[in-house]
Order: structure tokens, then C-alpha cells, then sequence
């Protein structure tokens, strides 16, 4: 049945890479995304809102950046696994035109409970740090 | 701000500790499909485990689940917030901050624990209160004060599924926020350029149009770097100028880790370079891995563009087959 | 020619501020305080001062701290410029006003948030007047214009001439933070540093990493300087200047003077050096304590070769013998020094070099402390003095 396969915790080892996903930020990703976490505070959708805030156009909310954060980490670890906890810190806003680039590499890993800690970066290309945190995950014993 | 300010605001603000921002409140949907499918759509995230209902069945869940992810969204006000919020205990001490000048706002973390997966149909319950708030601090957006307010959620059982903890720094800014850009225009930074003035002008505009020049004394021919009116050696204020073939050996180097500055690309190395017309010239090494570069490795210098509006000498190391 | 300034001037009282991150005060606020710490320590009244001697870069005008305080009539009011170069500029300012009769009893003073307020730090994009921006413009486009940037550009040159090792620069920061770990006013008080902690914290410019750099600090420093006949009627013992010195030297920029033959050296602290002993009639072997101005740990290296407690190259060698320790043969920066008690532009130095002189820092060596060195800030112009008890 399984085409999509899943990391086991004998699969993984501390210092692993994550492969990193270049995300376009568009107009549409951050409206949509705003929308699709029910957020509706206007410098997420109204550019004048953004502006008056000193932000040169709408940003993206923080319930998306934690959302591709998430993806970023299930993508590699297959859908098996338990996704425990996401942690993140904020740095520079997500503005339409910008790349964000997702990094990441396995910290830790109990092999006992198949937790793993994950450490993943989102930089953007014009003002840097977007997001940095961790990710837990359950890894199962076997596929 | 006096000491007496501080004991006014702190013996406000302290009092919201504790306090509800939302009484425990059941989401007006269930979890439900339709928003699932929306969010992952968007988050462009494929995960079966969301998706797809067949796949699911068959896997250890035996079911479809909500993303994690999306713990907060099902009990989210609507539209309305465009409109104003209704008055709780956040929203009082945002306004209490904003009356003592700390009208600036930033989120700055966000922590979810996830302790049971929820499904299509489950609804979920959340109850917020204000948990904590920090001593006065100073940060680098200006002094202020972190809160962080605390959501569990609930299952329909009454079962714990999970917690986010959220915080927030209120601070009095330092300057007003940057003026939009004209037309909405994304102000991508740029290095920061050298003033010019009567000294150096012609030596920038130099750079610009792709060549490095070197002062040279009209009278008694001495080079010198970086520009000034007069020759220390002879005392003419006469000159010319030569331009350098950038040439080089690096005399010293250090790569720049803290702070990174918005508008330079990392990693970052800057070097003395002894020229081969015998003057030193500080510029970037580029073209090679910043370990890979020793005092005394030759270079070939080319001016770039750095971006929309720096050209600058940027050096590679002599043998790499990459220098210009 | 040498100045004859020996015994002419005499520092009666000190004061700082508590240090601290974010003061919440005015920087003029802990200027006052400052001063007026001093003038307690001495035994003077406010209007006792006629004189005042700061940094261009300070913010407080003297007029502005003479008004606070009630100090009235100022007849000197002298500014020294090159950031921490003029530490010991200020006392050299001092003593030349109360040598000759220019004024009886100077303050010197610095106070800043410079950890609330403007960060050094964060480097001279923001700022900085026209004729500095030129000077400043031939290195911020290539992003080189961090203090921690420039000091990295000298060390690595100078590290490779001499061979000396990141266990030299361990030792300055570790020595330092043991003395600050037992000092109640400093930022390590209490806390414990081992190398594990030195070599796994973040890179700043390399080989420089985070405990190579100084602190960043809120908080001002004061001292009282008047001639040795009032000095022998207040309260404190008195503290003589027996020579101080500045110097900018040949082909002199402020912190990035790449353009000499060989760079990795600090030749205007050789100058001044040799002019503080000939003034003073004192040789190295006289100095008993040192502190030595450490905005990052290789610069107290350098200053040891300078003032001929060693060779050029052989400080990392003399450091972890053990030298600046409490028992050792110079015991330096016994407050914590700028990496570990507070960064107040080497002004808290001069203070902690009166207190070695007096008998009274938080770790005083026990051997005798007849004369103590005190110096500025190096890359730029600068320059030190040699403070002893006064006959």
C-alpha cells in the first residue's frame, strides 16, 4: 500500500541534513495563507494596512511560517510520523518577491521512543533569518 | 523613564498574570475536511495523512488527521477582527502598555506541544490566559517587555491534546517605522556606500565605471592610498592617478560572522591586499571557501556589481581558474 | 624633551555608577552620579571643581554636568577624541591643566547606555560625522565595520607573525573573568567561564569569538584629580600621577591603520611607553599591577610587548605562565577589566588602578602596590600612565 515511505528510527542518525525547499513568498501564499489559518488581521491581506505598520507591502502570519515549517519536517520524514511540538523563534517579516530558504539537520535522536529533534532555519533572501526553531517528531520502529 | 514610571506601569501590568484572555471556548466547526484540505493546499504540504482517505485507513492511524499545525486555527475569531476586537484581558494590556509609550508590538515566539492527534469531526476547545510577563528589558527594537500568553486545547472528551505558548514584545520603538517604499516597491538593502566628498569622489566614481586607481603625486610620484590632498612625502598638492591591475597578496583577512548586516551576502571575507603597485587596498575575497584563505596567497582583483547600486573590487584567489 | 609633570598631579577620588544592561536613566543622569561619587570619595564639595576633562564622544557637556551638580565657575574644560583612546588622554588633559595652574581640581568623567543606547557593536553605519564617514567609507562597503572586524584584521596578521595560539587569548579573557567572578559591581560576579564555554560561543569576526569582546554597558565612571597641596588635606590617600602620555603615531587611521609597512603592531603605545617611564624615572620592573585596556582579549597582549614586559611575539608565553594572575608577576585588570566587569571606555580602569595604588580593589594582590599602569585603547591613537602613592 505504501508509496509513501516513512523514516524508521534506525533510518536516522544525529547530523542527518534535511533537504533544503526554496519557498517563493507571492502575494498569494500570504493572503492565502492568512486565510487558511483564519487570520484575518489586515497586514496580512491589505497592503495599506502593511504599510502603515512601515512593512513595504503585506507579511506573512506567523500560523503559516509555523505551517511550512511543519511541511518542511513531515516532507522528510514521511507521514507516519508524530509531529510532538514546533518551536520557533521570529526574525525578519516574509514580503511578496522574497525566496525563503528551509534548512535543517537532526540534533538528537532517542532511539528508545523514536524521538527526534529537528533544527530548521528559514532564511530569506533579502533580510535573513524568517523563522529558526525545532521540531519534534515520533519516528515509528519499523515501515 | 524615572523610576517612579516604571513602578506605575510594572504594578499594572503585573496584575494581568493569571488572568483569562478567552474563558475555555468550543470552535463554532468541527474539525472538518474542507479546511484541511484548504490549508494544505496552500501550505502546499501532500501529507496523506491529511489527504488521503484510503492511504490513511490502511496506515497505523486508520484515519485521516487534522496537521498539527492547525491547532489554533479552528477556534480563530472570523472576519470580524477587520472590524476591531471585542475587549479582553489581552487587549487591556496591550492598551495599558500603549498609554506608557510602548506602543510597539512584536511577536517574537511561538511554541506549540502537540499531546494527542485530533480528526475530522472532533471539536476542539480552547482557554488562553496572559502566563507571564518579563522584568523590563532592553532589546535591540528598544526597551519594553515581553508577555506570553498561554492556550491549552481540549478535545470534545475534555482530553488535553495540546498547549501553544506565545510571545510578545511590547517596547517603546526606538524611531518611527521606515516610510513605505514608493509604490509599494520592496526596498531590497544594499551595502552601505561611502560618503563622497571633495577627497575621495573621483576615486569612487572611478569604481564605479570598473576601474581601481591609486593616487599618485604630481611631483614627486610617491603613491598614495587611501586619498588625500597632500603628499607626505614632498608636500604637492598636485596629483594624478594610475590604475591598479589588482594584482595582489593578502597581507591579513577576517570573515565577518556577527553582526550580519541586511544588504551583505554571507559568508563574508575582507582582507588587507598588498597591491602589486605597492599600496594596500582593503576589499573582499571571494571565489573560494573562507577557510581557504592565508596570509600571503595571491589574488586577481575584478571590479563587480554587488548589487542595484555598490560596484566593488572583489578579489579571487590568483590559481583558482574562477578569477576573471 | 620630556614633559616634567611627575607629582603634580594627584587623583583623590573615584567613583562609578552601577553597571548595568539597561540603566533607564539619562546618560547625563549617570554622569551626575558619577561625578558626585567622586567628589564623596574625596571629600570635596561640587564647587570645589574648576575643571572637567571628557571624551568627544561622550554626550554630556561639561556645562550640562557643572549645572546638575551646583558645580558654578569652570576654568578648563578639555575633550579627548579616538574613542577609548582617550582614557588616560583625560587624565593627560587633567594633569596639564593642574600642572600649570589652569585649574585646581579636575573631574574626569565617562558616562554612557551603552547597552540601552547607541552599540558599539553594531558598528559605524548609523551616525557618525562627515569627516569620519569619508575615513569609515573605504571599509563599510566591504562590511568591515565592526570594532570586533578591525581588531580580528590586526590579530590574524599578528598571530601569524608571532605564532601565538587562541590559548594566549583564552588566557586573557579567563584571567580576567576569575577576577570579575569576585568583584560585586562587575557583570561575571559569581559566575563560573572554563574554555568549554570560551570555545564553543559564537564567532564574531575570526579568530575573535564572543569572550574575546568586551562588555556592553550602561553606567559612568568618575575621578577627581587635584595638585598634591589640596590632596593632602581630604579624606583619601592620595593617588600621583608620576607620568601619562599620548601618542598618535606615523601613518596613524583610527582602528584600521593597514597601510603601514608592517601593521600588526602598536607603535604609538611603544612612544607613549617609553615617554611615561622617562617622565616617571621608572622602568618596567617597577610596575607591580597593571590595568591594561581590554575592549578584546589580544589587544592586552600587544600592550604587554609595548610597555617591555615582554618581547614582540613572546606575551602569549608570559600570559600563560600565569602572569596576569593574582600571584603572578603583573597582576592586570583585578576589577574584570571591559570583558568582564563593564565596558565604561577604560575610565572604570583608571578608577581600578587608583583602588590597586590605594590598597582597596576587590582582589588585591597581596604583594605591595607601589606603582600601577594604566592604559587606553589601542588601534587608535592612545596612550597610558603610571599612577603611584603619593610622599
Amino acid at each position: 500500500m505504501n508509496e509513501h515511505k516513512t523514516l524508521t528510527r534506525t533510518e536516522v542518525s544525529v547530523g542527518d541534513k534535511l533537504p533544503a525547499a526554496d519557498i517563493d513568498i507571492t502575494t498569494g501564499l500570504v493572503v492565502c495563507g492568512a486565510l487558511a489559518t483564519r487570520d484575518f488581521e489586515p497586514v496580512h491581506h491589505s497592503k495599506a494596512a502593511a504599510q502603515a505598520v512601515g512593512l513595504p507591502d503585506v507579511f506573512m502570519n506567523i500560523l503559516t511560517s509555523q505551517g511550512l515549517m511543519t511541511r518542511f519536517a513531515t516532507d522528510w520524514s514521511g507521514p507516519e510520523a508524530i509531529v510532538k511540538s514546533v518551536d520557533l523563534r521570529l526574525g525578519a517579516p516574509n514580503v511578496p518577491g522574497m525566496v525563503m530558504t528551509v534548512s535543517g539537520e537532526v540534533t538528537t535522536l532517542d532511539e528508545d521512543s523514536g524521538l527526534v529533534e529537528l533544527a530548521v532555519i528559514g532564511e530569506n533572501n533579502i533580510w535573513g533569518m524568517h523563522m529558526q526553531g525545532t521540531v519534534q517528531l515520533t519516528l515509528p520502529k519499523e515501515s | 523613564m524615572t523610576t517612579d514610571e516604571q513602578k506605575a506601569i510594572e504594578s499594572e501590568i503585573y496584575a494581568f498574570v493569571g488572568q483569562q484572555v478567552y474563558p475555555p471556548t468550543p470552535a463554532a466547526d468541527d474539525v472538518n475536511d474542507a479546511m484541511i484540505r484548504q490549508w494544505a493546499e496552500i501550505m502546499g504540504d501532500t501529507n496523506p495523512a491529511y489527504l488521503d482517505k484510503d492511504w490513511a485507513a490502511s496506515s497505523s492511524r486508520e484515519g485521516t488527521i487534522a496537521p498539527p499545525a492547525m491547532m489554533y486555527v479552528w477556534g480563530q475569531e472570523g472576519f470580524q477582527v477587520t472590524k476591531g476586537r471585542a475587549p479582553n484581558a489581552m487587549s487591556n494590556l496591550v492598551s495599558t502598555f500603549d498609554s506608557y509609550g510602548y506602543t510597539g508590538v512584536l511577536g517574537t515566539n511561538v511554541k506549540q506541544e502537540y499531546f494527542k492527534e485530533v480528526s475530522p469531526g472532533d471539536n476542539i476547545t480552547i482557554e488562553m490566559i496572559i502566563d507571564n510577563i518579563s522584568e523590563r528589558k532592553a532589546t535591540g527594537r528598544g526597551t519594553g517587555y515581553f508577555f506570553e500568553t498561554l492556550s491549552t486545547f481540549t478535545d470534545q472528551h475534555g482530553e488535553k491534546i495540546g498547549t501553544q505558548r506565545f510571545k510578545v514584545l511590547k517596547f517603546i520603538p526606538q524611531e518611527q517605522p521606515a516610510t513605505a517604499a514608493p509604490e509599494g516597491k520592496l526596498d531590497v538593502p544594499s551595502r552601505i556606500a561611502s560618503p563622497r566628498g571633495h577627497d575621495n569622489k573621483w576615486w569612487w566614481e572611478a569604481c564605479d565605471n570598473g576601474k581601481v586607481l591609486i593616487q599618485r603625486c604630481d611631483n614627486c610620484g610617491a603613491l598614495r592610498h587611501p586619498p588625500r590632498p597632500m603628499c607626505g612625502e614632498c608636500n604637492s598638492m598636485e596629483w594624478d592617478s594610475i590604475e591598479s591591475t589588482l594584482d595582489g597578496e593578502v597581507l591579513s583577512h577576517t570573515e565577518i560572522h556577527h553582526p550580519k548586516i541586511p544588504g551583505y551576502q554571507y559568508p563574508l571575507v575582507c582582507a588587507v591586499i598588498k597591491l602589486a603597485e605597492g599600496t594596500n587596498l582593503v576589499a573582499n575575497i571571494v571565489g573560494c571557501s573562507p577557510s581557504e584563505v592565508q596570509i600571503g596567497m595571491k589574488v586577481k582583483g575584478v571590479v563587480e556589481q554587488i548589487d542595484e547600486k555598490t560596484m566593488l573590487p572583489q578579489f579571487y584567489p590568483a590559481q583558482s581558474g574562477r578569477n576573471p | 624633551m620630556i614633559a616634567n609633570v611627575k607629582n603634580k598631579a594627584v587623583i583623590v577620588g573615584i567613583g562609578n555608577t552601577t553597571f548595568s544592561k539597561d540603566s533607564g536613566v539619562s546618560e547625563l543622569s549617570l554622569a551626575v552620579q558619577a561625578v558626585k561619587a567622586a567628589i564623596d570619595d574625596a571629600g570635596l564639595k561640587p564647587s570645589d571643581i574648576d575643571g572637567m576633562a571628557t571624551f568627544t564622544m561622550d554626550t554630556n557637556d561639561e556645562i550640562e554636568v557643572a549645572r546638575a551638580l551646583g558645580v558654578g565657575e569652570l576654568t578648563f574644560y578639555g575633550r579627548s577624541h579616538y574613542g577609548g583612546g582617550a582614557a588616560t588622554s583625560c587624565l593627560h588633559q587633567a594633569t596639564m591643566a593642574i600642572s600649570t595652574g589652569m585649574a585646581e581640581t579636575v573631574v574626569v568623567y565617562r558616562a554612557l547606555n551603552g547597552r540601552s543606547g547607541h552599540r558599539f557593536s553594531g558598528g559605524v553605519a548609523g551616525d557618525i560625522t562627515t569627516a569620519d564617514a569619508i575615513h569609515w567609507g573605504w571599509y563599510m562597503p566591504y562590511g568591515l565595520l565592526t570594532p570586533a572586524s578591525w581588531v580580528a584584521m590586526f590579530t590574524q596578521r599578528w598571530m601569524h607573525n608571532t605564532g601565538v595560539t587562541k590559548d594566549a587569548l583564552f588566557e586573557v579573557a579567563h584571567s580576567t573573568r576569575v577576577y570579575g567572578a569576585n568583584n560585586p559591581a562587575a557583570f561575571f560576579h559569581g559566575r563560573n567561564f572554563d574554555r568549554a564555554e570560551y570555545d564553543a560561543a559564537r564567532m564574531i569576526a575570526d579568530p575573535l569569538q564572543l569572550f574575546d569582546c568586551c562588555q556592553e554597558s550602561d553606567g559612568g565612571s568618575a575621578v577627581i584629580v587635584t595638585t598634591p597641596e589640596r590632596a593632602r588635606d581630604l579624606k583619601q590617600p592620595g593617588v600621583s600621577v608620576l607620568g601619562v602620555a599620548q601618542c598618535a603615531a606615523d601613518n596613524q587611521e583610527q582602528m584600521t591603520s593597514f597601510y603601514r609597512e608592517e601593521f600588526a603592531g602598536i607603535p604609538e603605545m611603544e612612544t607613549a611607553a617609553k615617554n611615561v617611564y622617562a617622565m616617571s624615572g621608572l622602568c618596567v620592573d617597577d610596575i607591580d599591577a597593571a590595568v591594561i585596556y581590554d575592549a578584546f582579549s589580544p589587544i592586552v597582549l600587544w600592550q604587554l610587548e609595548a610597555w617591555g614586559f615582554c618581547g614582540y611575539g613572546e606575551s602569549g608565553d608570559f600570559v600563560k605562565d600565569g602572569a596576569l594572575r593574582t600571584n603572578g608577576r603583573l597582576p592586570t585588570n583585578t576589577h574584570g577589566g571591559q570583558l568582564s566587569e563593564a565596558y565604561i571606555h577604560g575610565v572604570n580602569g583608571i578608577v581600578e588602578a587608583t583602588r590597586l595604588v590605594r590598597g582597596t580593589s576587590a582582589n588585591q594582590p597581596k604583594k605591595a602596590v607601589n606603582h600601577a599602569l594604566v592604559t587606553s585603547g589601542v588601534g587608535i591613537p592612545t596612550g597610558g600612565a603610571i599612577l603611584g602613592k603619593m610622599n
